[in-house]
């Protein structure tokens, strides 16, 4: 047979055209059975390691525990975890790598804001389901980003939790609002000061201070002479905390803090000159990772910690990073086994109509206007200096 | 109030003159400003809490122990990120080497310390509010350091030898001074130094990773305040500095405190370039 350059042409539409047909035939046999693959962009090392540390075990929990149980609808989760040290730049191209080269079905993470700044419209560009547990605000527009949902309270969540702390259970008339010099600092205590006065709060002083700087004598001096009843805190800085604490012990003045959940990091421990330092001090905290009176978790919660007895270390942890880690991978293995399908459509429109879903950190509900899903009704504060197994007690004053 | 600007003012200001003195220690011998001045005193903190509180060791064994590490840090510096670039210093190299061994310091600390702060021991137990150790320690530090500097360079044939080398290095030479070995001691002392002012100042400044860039930043303030390599000047400029900023924090609060630092600086630099201490260049035509 003679070869020539038409008969070789025809050859290839057709063996190309025989190729797409088989394909379509053998692809959704490969999707039934294909492993669901979950990116993880995993802050695992570097400055804000802990947190991620923590999501991971739940993560990781979750992914062996649906595994071990046949997986999801005969699919395995796969996590595809990406160590992104809380590098916004190594964040995005950890984002490309897993949407672009690795298809990912959906991404988990990042945990900590400035990397979700720069990775959110990326995803939202690829129509990538994104789930996440950053404060920040803006992260969250579903006409914007209509691909990303928050399964954590935002800033102005916590912020409500605190003002309302402050003005029905401590009564105060007069607060200090400090924050640190970082731009979360800066706009988290902007932003309180506003919501105060709005509330009809008189607001003492304000301040933002240098997180490093060695004494802090002069802002608390300022406060106490404003006649300050309660110092609120913005800061991700222990050592700006615990400096804070000290100085209010050296001045002999027994004024309540409240505010970020860091006041309650177990880093403060080490850096007070006395135990009693603590005292008085309330972190935002969760409803569902806080202990009663009588020590006893809620129910749900309970369940999860029996669960992870033995398999996951949360004496170095906090329980709420582990639980929002297994919620995470159980929301998108809910979304394939409802739905049936792990494309991009199904999965955000399953989130989208999702109500109550009963996650061990909290009862998560979405809608297509409305992608904060943590309910603000579950932040409660928490006694900062009450650490047990990763959870709080209750601040006084909650039933 | 007023007891604490000045005993926190005149704490920070030994801090910040203890790091000018670690730069200048290394320019003497060597032309070259080591960014890793702030780091050396970052570390006097970091591996004095890892002696002290970790590993259980006494003050006697914790400090000479902090003091050798961090002088090793200097010879390393001066291996690796100055000696190599020691050909073509008009081309200021040293800037990018420095700055690389500082942020390598930097990130190892973090990854294999902590990237909280993490607590320093109390040393002697002595003194509370304005009369803390933690703030009369770093000035005592200051003032007895200077002493043996002095002491050093003036009443001792090697510390003649450094000055020698500091005035003029091709004619140390040729005078047969072993120019590099003393450039290598240099750094050494510079290392101590740097490790006397984090140590001194460990329960102030906690030991904490990040403290290296804002002794970087301060210390370097003194130098250029008190005119390059001149000791004297920068003790003076580091407690002037210590004593304004902590005043600028009392009266004004925390950001407007470093705005005015700088403002100050940058007012001082215009009508003094060469420094309020320091003569200016002379350049042989």
């Amino acid at each position: 047979m003679k070869l020539t350059r038409r008969s070789v042409a025809l050859g290839a539409i057709a063996s190309s055209a025989l190729g797409t047909s088989l394909f379509r035939l053998v692809s959704p046999a490969i999707a039934q059975t294909a492993p669901i693959r979950i990116g993880w962009l995993a802050s695992l090392t570097g400055a804000s390691a802990a947190p991620a540390i923590g999501f991971n075990r739940g993560v990781v929990f979750a992914a062996n525990e649906i595994n071990a149980a046949g997986g999801v609808k005969g699919r395995q989760i796969e996590i595809v975890t990406r160590d992104t040290q809380g590098d916004p730049t190594k964040a995005v191209n950890a984002t490309q790598e897993l949407i672009s080269q690795l298809k990912v079905d959906a991404i988990w993470g990042p945990t900590n804001s400035g990397e979700s700044l720069a990775v959110t419209a990326i995803m939202t560009r690829n129509k990538m389901p994104s789930i996440h547990p950053c404060v920040v605000d803006s992260l969250i527009d579903p006409a914007k980003y209509p691909n990303a949902f928050r399964i954590a309270p935002s800033n102005t969540q916590w912020d409500d939790a605190v003002r309302n702390y402050c003005l029905n259970i401590l009564k105060a008339k007069k607060v200090t609002v400090i924050g640190d010099t970082t731009g979360y600092g800066v706009t988290a205590a902007n932003a309180s000061v506003a919501a105060f006065k709005k509330a009809g709060v008189e607001i003492a002083t304000q301040a933002n201070i240098d997180a490093t700087q060695p004494d802090m004598t002069a802002d608390m001096l300022r406060a106490r002479d404003a006649g300050a009843q309660v110092i609120v805190v913005w800061s991700v800085s222990t050592g700006m905390v615990a400096r804070l604490l000290n100085t209010r012990a050296t001045m002999g003045w027994d004024v309540p803090f409240v505010g970020h959940p860091s006041m309650a990091s177990g880093d403060i421990g080490g850096l007070l000159a006395k135990p009693s330092n603590w005292e008085k001090v309330y972190a935002v905290g969760y409803r569902s990772c806080s202990y009663d009176a009588a020590g006893a978790l809620p129910a749900h919660s309970q369940e999860l910690v029996n669960k992870l007895q033995g398999k996951v270390n949360l004496s170095d942890s906090l329980l709420w990073w582990v639980a929002a880690g297994v919620d995470a991978i159980n929301l998108v293995a809910q979304a394939v086994s409802t739905t049936g399908s792990s494309s991009s459509e199904a999965i955000i429109g399953h989130w989208n109509e999702l109500a109550k879903y009963p996650g061990y950190f909290g009862a998560y509900t979405f809608s297509k206007t409305e992608h904060n899903g943590y309910p603000t009704e579950d932040v409660v504060m928490s006694a900062a200096n009450s650490a047990k197994s990763g959870s709080f007690a209750l601040a006084p004053g909650y039933t | 109030m007023f007891a604490s600007i000045i005993a926190s003012g005149l704490a920070m200001g030994a801090i910040y003159a203890l790091i000018g003195i670690t730069y200048n220690t290394m320019f003497a011998t060597s032309r070259v400003m080591s960014f890793t001045a702030g780091q050396l005193g970052m570390l006097g903190g970091v591996f004095g809490s890892l002696l002290m509180l970790r590993l259980g060791l006494p003050l006697v064994l914790g400090l000479p122990l902090t003091l050798l590490l961090c002088a090793g840090v200097g010879i390393v510096t001066e291996f690796v990120a100055v000696r190599p670039v020691l050909k073509s210093l008009d081309q200021h190299l040293y800037v990018l080497t420095t700055l690389a061994v500082a942020l390598l310091i930097q990130q190892v600390t973090a990854i294999e310390w902590s990237t909280e702060p993490q607590p320093f021991p109390r040393l002697f137990e002595l003194g509370r509010d304005a009369w803390d150790e933690k703030y009369w320690l770093p000035v005592a530090t200051c003032a007895v350091t200077i002493s043996a500097l002095e002491f050093l360079y003036r009443r001792t044939l090697i510390g003649r030898a450094f000055l020698a080398v500091a005035e003029d290095n091709f004619a140390a030479r040729a005078l047969g001074l072993p120019e590099r070995t003393l450039r290598v001691a240099s750094y050494a002392m510079a290392g101590a130094i740097g490790a006397l002012a984090g140590f001194s100042g460990g329960q102030l400044l906690l030991a904490f990773f990040a403290n290296g860039q804002l002794l970087n930043f301060y210390g370097f303030i003194p130098v250029a305040l008190g005119g390059l390599g001149n000791n004297r000047g920068a003790i003076i400029g580091g407690l002037a500095l210590g004593l304004f900023q902590q005043a600028a924090n009392f009266t004004v609060g925390g950001i407007f405190a470093s705005v005015a630092v700088f403002v100050l600086f940058i007012v001082v630099l215009l009508v003094a370039p060469q420094g309020l201490f320091g003569a200016p260049a002379s350049r042989r035509v």
